[in-house]
């Protein structure tokens, strides 16, 4: 107890030492991801419209009750919120067709690299290059799949991608696609990590492999969901070279999802600070959920 | 003891359990098979259709076409704007004054009997066209090598130094056994859920404030490209949750008296991460570069924002020739696929090292 009062000669060393060693880090952490957060907050009750905006008028609250009362937001940003929702639905499903599937089939199989490493490989490929990928697939008159398939006869309709639908479907698809071995490695680990007789012993006792995933696997992979689910959360509302591919910031209004807007606002239409506080209106209730998640998580693995 | 007879079953039904396994077992081999061969096509058809002309794309091409011969009544307009012929080059290569203005409608046999060139020529200069033409015009109409050359340097100044200021953190911070620490830590925690997408707006206004105070900063030339370059390798070394848990955990997980014998062996901190604590670090180092690697070498937000066109690093080049050559598909196609190479590469040379340090730092998160 009296230790805690005054701190020895050589803990207030050992102190000095640990934060001389983390401070260079977390001079720059500070400065460029919290710090910004307060250099932001004063704007956001201007209508700064650009980066060397001359004349900054404060308008206090206007920019943050424009979501419910400014038509012109509104056509902006509801529409592309609703873009983002779905897309934040159909990726977080392809979190479980791909990544779960591929983790337990591969638990199946026992692990093996050669898998492994094709699965794993369209996570090296940029986010951009995975966008035009998916024009160069599925453009609708001259996608390499959209021929092939048309060629095998198993769609009778070319799939365009510049559509609303085509937009919606096929871009989680790929995205799903890119992070599959990400997921994986996720699941894999979770799986890898329950003891092997509590499988033994369903096995034994007869359960069938549908009631082994829910009674053996599933129960014992918390953690892994959560953190998969974070993940998958946070970069979804987050997607952007992808959608630069597709055509967003141009010619494609159906790949304007959330991000897009937000950028756009702060480089190229000239709203600036209606932009910063959009982006603050959407994504703080997100930061928030995503440490809850993190708690959560940390709880169950501890 | 219901349990243990139910284990000592009668074997008939053990010969069923197993045939069902193998059954399970050879279904999930297939659909592996499957889902690999679907996952290497679009990668295939990138490479293909890097060859593949404008014009022939709307038929499906499973292999690189065969070079179709350009005819001599194209028009030279036509092919400057589809194929992004090289006019100048072109001057040079058949000996016309480069001062001569060529009408877009110009047929190449006008040309020809124009400026008295033989056909051969003509068609020599031309052989291949339609299929390099996209390789052609990234390598020589576009920065593509400096490019690479600052991609390179960003991304590998970027890991060293990430690593290295992510170390002294773990060690700042190892065994979370105070309050200070625990503070910083979640801090770093904070990292993975905040989207980039969320501090873009602000976080590009300040450095562009901070830069901005620089001498030179503002005048375009080797200063404003250096300095450009800097603030984005400062953003990229900022720390992530990852590096922070990983080097926080591994360093915690060395034992108290190893540090303690070191010291009264005279030792100071420094020495003691370069000779002790580095050795010891292998696996999360490695995980740390098999995961920073591929997120650097492909970032796109931060430099098309930070960089100037004329100093950007791969990916912003390939989004601008992309506006640039917008009707000329195969240029595009071409940088994607000489974009995605080089780290498949490495990738497919170190992949053990790649397939480790992802399930370890599947792990940490």
């Amino acid at each position: 107890m009296a230790a805690r009062k005054g701190l020895s000669k050589r803990q207030k060393r050992t102190i000095l030492i640990q934060w001389a060693f983390l401070t260079p880090q977390l001079v720059l952490f500070v400065g460029l991801t919290i710090v910004p957060f307060f250099v932001a907050l004063p704007i956001l009750f201007t209508d700064m419209a650009q980066f060397n905006d001359p004349q900054i008028n404060p308008v206090g609250f206007r920019n943050f009750v424009a979501l419910f009362t400014d038509p012109s937001v509104q056509r902006d940003y509801l529409p592309a919120l609703q873009r983002t929702l779905v897309f934040v639905v159909l990726n977080y499903s392809t979190v479980y067709i791909f990544g779960l599937s591929l983790a337990l089939l591969m638990y199946e199989v026992g692990f093996k690299g050669g898998f492994f490493t094709v699965i794993y490989l369209p996570l090296m490929v940029s986010g951009l290059a995975v966008g035009y990928m998916a024009v160069m697939l599925f453009a609708k008159e001259t996608g390499t799949a959209n021929l092939l398939l048309l060629k095998l006869k198993v769609i009778s309709q070319a799939i365009d991608i510049y559509s609303r639908e085509g937009t919606a479907f096929i871009l989680p698809l790929l995205v799903g696609w890119r992070y599959a071995g990400y997921n994986m490695a996720i699941f894999l680990t979770g799986l890898l990590g329950i003891p092997q007789e509590t499988i033994e012993a369903s096995i034994v006792d007869g359960a069938s492999y549908l009631q082994r995933l829910f009674r053996v696997y599933f129960p014992q992979m918390w953690p892994s969901f959560i953190l998969a689910t974070t993940m998958c959360l946070i970069g979804s509302f987050a997607v952007f070279d992808e959608l630069v591919a597709m055509g967003a910031l141009y010619v494609n209004p159906e790949a304007k999802l959330l991000s897009i807007l937000f950028f756009t606002y702060g480089f190229q239409v000239e709203r600036l600070a209606m932009g910063m506080t959009l982006s603050v209106e959407t994504f703080v209730p997100l930061v928030i959920l995503g440490v809850a998640l993190q708690r959560l998580q940390r709880r169950l693995q501890y | 003891m219901a349990n243990a007879e139910k284990r000592t079953r009668p074997a008939a039904k053990g010969l069923t359990i197993s045939w069902r396994r193998r059954l399970l077992r050879v279904f999930a081999v297939l659909v592996m098979v499957i889902y690999s061969i679907v996952t290497i096509f679009p990668f295939y058809a990138l490479f293909v259709r890097s060859f593949v002309p404008t014009k022939e794309s709307t038929q499906l091409h499973l292999w690189i076409p065969e070079a179709e011969e350009v005819r001599m009544d194209r028009e030279v307009g036509n092919l400057a704007v589809f194929y992004d012929l090289d006019l100048n080059d072109m001057k040079k290569a058949l000996g016309i004054p480069p001062t001569d203005f060529l009408m877009a409608r110009t047929t190449l046999q006008e040309v020809a009997e124009k400026y008295n060139i033989p056909e051969e020529k003509i068609k020599e200069y031309f052989a291949g066209f339609y299929t390099y033409n996209g390789w052609k015009t990234l390598l020589r109409g576009t920065d593509f090598w400096g490019a690479i050359r600052r991609t390179i340097f960003v991304a590998g100044i970027s890991l060293v130094l990430m690593i290295a200021l992510s170390i002294c953190t773990g060690y700042g911070l190892a065994g979370l056994v105070r309050r200070d620490q625990m503070l910083v830590y979640n801090l770093y925690l904070l990292q993975m859920v905040i989207p980039a997408m969320l501090i873009l707006l602000p976080q590009y206004m300040l450095v562009q404030r901070i830069l901005g105070l620089f001498p030179g900063y503002a005048a375009k030339g080797p200063t404003r490209q250096i300095l450009q370059l800097i603030g984005l390798i400062l953003i990229n070394i900022k720390g992530t949750a990852l590096s922070t848990m990983i080097f926080t955990s591994a360093i915690s997980g060395i034992p108290k008296e190893i540090e303690e014998s070191a010291f009264i062996d005279g030792a100071n901190p420094l020495q003691y991460i370069r000779h002790i604590l580095l050795p010891l670090l292998k696996v999360p180092i490695i995980s740390l570069v098999v995961i920073q690697l591929p997120a650097f070498y492909n970032q796109f937000l931060e430099p098309y924002v930070y960089l100037d066109p004329d100093n950007s690093t791969l990916l912003p080049l390939i989004q601008t020739v992309a506006g640039q050559f917008s009707t000329n598909f195969q240029v595009i196609y071409s940088a994607i696929f000489a974009s995605v190479v080089p780290l498949i590469i490495v990738y497919l040379l170190f992949r053990r090292f790649f397939v480790e340090g992802v399930m370890a730092g599947a792990i940490k998160g």
